[in-house]
């Protein structure tokens, strides 16, 4: 560009993270004069993709003094492949686009309502989300919090049971027996319309959601994993309350068969969330909005005293009425999460079992490993070990060549333990899968990533001056969380004032668009 | 060519492209061409970029051609990573009255050989025929023909002929690079239709409505049916399968 010095905005967006590509999508019909800018010099801050190339130069360049910075403790691992023609091989970078946000979208999210009232859906590519299984050791729960030391552990082969998808599933299951059967039924039941019987529940919002599930249904214990599963919590099984567990189990089932049989949820093609915040940042260019990579603002933090004015980090001095940017770093110690990135040389085809005829293939498995199904080295037996959560996405998501897929860990655990327990997640699930040749690991990628604990009183914008905007940094979730379009939704409010309109609600640009979907 | 036939059976799909080139060389003419048989003497250059989609109908199958035409000026370069990520397709124009813009359309080669997807099909478009004398240009007439045939061009393009760019230079530089190679005329319509048949043509069947790019290519019926529809039936109430 010629230059930014002295350039008059409406709206300068920083960074081109999910959030910040939504209301840049938001804004893309306005008539504001719109700076959208990333000091990265690529496009998606926390929620992009990569290719293996750009993943471990990403990972070579995460800031580990900062304490502020959103990811940290980055570590690359390719296991010494035999460049025998026999073995498994990595293919060329550019094969993979990994996602550092592969979350999933439930059917009734509202994000999808807002994906096809805006016309962008267009521009996307969606797949489902087939089987959820849960992982379990023959050895039973006792022998589970035994802690095992690190050099035994590599024996134990857990299996996969697959959770039950609907009452078809439910009636038809070998293992249960005819009353686990009926507690079961008797909770889905209830749970269908639950927010209408809160005498049933309220007394147990705080209180662990297995009791909720003991002593109001007898739901017996072997059906509390897979319930727990379909929460996506990774707290450990005692700390996910019956409040937390309800809306979120009743997310899932209410989302099962709105796009077809036997699936709820969707992935983007592509690589996760980056392609949904390249779609709002496409929408805002074709608006008029201006894109510049490689440029942040400076002096982070110092805008207690907004008065409109910017300063880029290569100098130029700009204007806008408004300032849009990630939470600031606070000076709060952010509690952190282990994630991980993990290239398997199969397809795991048996984890994709087929949703039926009419339903598409799915591209997503779901894996959680229960409280203590994989042993950590020194745990303090006090309280227990938190869930792990895999998501498998094959090469239909383009992530990766076909006969490969990604296995996208994550674990609300810090540090060295945290990281252990995923690495052990991966292993066992390779273990549990019945495939020949067994499936090996061609590459992977393990890191922390930084969340700003959201209590719900934070206001958006409390210690920033009048224009300045900030969104909130939520901790990770596998499925996308309506939250971040309602902060979306405030922030744009603000900019738009008074002749706001519909949040998100777009005609097609193009009047004669065939409808072929 | 284009949204001629009428509807029948063939096998529709679409493919992402992406026109890339210097500022005022007609990028957005060619589209209008292509898309609205249309031309406009003075075309305000573009503001970021736009969207348009335009159908061409090949003997056995059509192909939707989802285009994106993206701003040339320089303040809009950042632009360009956003639309050639998963692209199948790009068009990379220069105007043969300026070499430099030929320069430019090689850096753009360069850069999308580094970081589109490994199996993206260029096609190198030297625009702004109708400038040169009828005897400086080679592809004029011959419209069937794909990629331009080497040849014809003679040296002594001077005179009143405003070409700056031989053919053969830029041909010989697409042949290097395995890049298609017209020269148009979005004035005249020379040559328009025909670069994105050629297009439409060198996307490999098997890559159709399947990974773009990334991840290579798998089983087209595969790809299909793996696709979820949110606009049909979907956001209106929950059918049968559900487990409430
Ligand atoms: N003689 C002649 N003029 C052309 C041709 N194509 C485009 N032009 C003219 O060249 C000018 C620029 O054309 P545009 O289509 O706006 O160029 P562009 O590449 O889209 O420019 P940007 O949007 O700024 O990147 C306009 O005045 C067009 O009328 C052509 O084939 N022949
Ligand atoms: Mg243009």
């Amino acid at each position: 560009m010629d230059t930014l010095d002295n350039s008059e905005w409406d709206v300068v967006i920083v960074g081109t993270g999910l959030r910040q590509s939504l209301l840049a999508l938001a804004l893309s019909r306005s008539d504001k004069k719109i700076l959208h800018i990333d000091e990265n010099d690529y496009y998606g801050g926390a929620e992009a993709a990569f290719s293996l190339q750009e993943a471990e130069e990403w990972a070579k360049s995460v800031d580990e003094s900062s304490t502020a910075a959103a990811f940290f403790n980055t570590s690359v691992t390719k296991p010494d492949l035999s460049p025998d023609s026999s073995t498994p091989q990595l293919s060329p970078s550019r094969k993979y686009s990994l996602a550092l946000s592969p979350q999933l979208v439930y059917a009734r999210s509202a994000l999808i309502q807002s994906l096809i009232s805006s016309k962008v859906y267009r521009q996307l590519e969606f797949l489902a989300v087939g089987s959820w299984w849960v992982y379990t050791t023959s050895s039973g729960n006792q022998a589970l919090r035994e802690p095992i030391s690190i050099h035994q552990t590599d024996s134990i082969r857990g299996s996969l049971l697959k959770v039950p998808s609907g009452r078809e599933d439910v009636f038809q299951d070998q293992v249960l027996d005819f009353k686990s059967k009926r507690a079961l039924m008797k909770f889905l039941r209830f749970i269908s319309d639950y927010e209408e019987q809160p005498q049933e529940w309220k007394k147990y919002e705080y209180e662990p959601f297995t009791t909720f599930l003991i002593e109001r249904f007898k739901v017996p214990e072997v059906l509390h994993a897979p319930l727990l599963a379909l929460t996506l919590t990774s707290a450990s099984s005692d700390q996910v309350s019956t409040m937390t567990a309800l809306p979120r189990i009743a997310r899932h089932l209410r989302s099962i068969g709105v796009f077809g049989s036997g699936f709820g949820s969707v992935i983007p093609r592509w690589g996760g969330m980056a392609e949904i915040a390249q779609v709002g940042c496409r929408a805002c260019a074709v608006g008029g909005g201006v894109y510049v990579l490689g440029k942040g603002i400076a002096g982070e933090g110092k805008y207690s005293e907004f008065d409109g004015k910017l300063r880029l980090k290569d100098g130029e001095n700009i204007t806008t009425k408004w300032c849009v940017r990630d939470h600031a770093p606070s000076g709060i110690p952010a509690a952190s999460d282990n994630r991980s990135v993990t290239i398997v040389s199969s397809d795991l085809a048996p984890l994709f079992p087929s949703l039926g005829e009419e339903a598409p293939i799915p591209a997503c498995a779901i894996i959680n490993f229960p409280s203590g199904s994989i042993p950590v080295e020194g745990w303090d037996q006090e309280r227990a070990v938190p869930s792990v959560q895999i998501a498998i996405h094959s090469s239909d998501t383009g992530e990766c060549p076909p006969g490969q897929s990604i296995l996208y860990g994550y674990v609300a655990l810090s540090g060295a333990q945290g990281s252990q327990l995923l690495k052990k997640a991966v292993e066992s699930l390779l273990a549990s899968v019945d495939i020949t040749p067994a499936p090996t690991i061609l590459w992977s990628l393990q890191y922390e990533q930084r969340c700003i604990p959201v209590n719900g009183s934070g206001s958006l914008h409390m210690t920033w001056g009048e224009g300045m905007l900030t969104f909130k940094q939520s901790q990770f979730d596998l499925a996308f969380d309506d939250r971040i379009l309602d902060e979306v939704k405030e922030i744009w409010q603000k900019i738009m004032g008074e002749d706001a309109g519909d949040f998100l609600v777009f005609e097609d640009r193009e009047p004669d668009i065939d409808d072929d979907d | 060519m284009a949204d001629s036939a009428p509807t029948q059976p063939k096998p529709s799909s679409s493919v992402k492209l992406v026109l890339l080139g210097e500022a005022a060389v007609g990028k957005s003419s060619l589209v209008m061409r292509f898309v609205n048989n249309d031309f406009q003497e003075n075309k305000e250059p573009t503001i970021g970029a736009a969207f348009l989609t335009q159908k061409c109908n090949l003997p056995t199958r059509t192909i939707k051609f989802e285009i994106w035409d993206t701003a040339g000026q320089e303040r809009f370069a950042s632009l360009a990573p956003m639309y050639y990520r998963n692209a199948q397709a790009a068009l990379v124009v220069y105007d043969i009255t300026k070499p430099s813009s030929l320069t430019k359309a090689q850096h753009w080669v360069a850069e999308l050989q580094r970081q589109a997807s490994p199996g993206i099909v260029i096609a190198l478009v030297g625009n702004k025929a109708d400038l040169a004398s009828a005897g400086g240009a080679d592809s004029s007439d011959d419209a069937d023909a794909a990629p331009a045939a080497e040849g014809e061009t003679n040296e002594e393009e001077e005179g009143t002929d405003a070409r700056r760019v031989a053919t053969r230079t830029a041909k010989s530089y697409a042949d290097e690079e395995s890049l298609l190679f017209f020269e148009t005329s979005a004035k005249t319509g020379q040559n328009v239709a025909e670069v994105f048949t050629a297009i439409a043509n060198a996307i490999p069947e098997t890559s159709l409505k399947g990974p773009r790019g990334v991840g290579g290519s798998t089983n087209l019926n595969r790809q299909e049916d793996a696709r979820v529809n949110l606009a049909g039936t979907g956001m209106s109430m929950p059918d049968k399968g559900c487990a409430c």
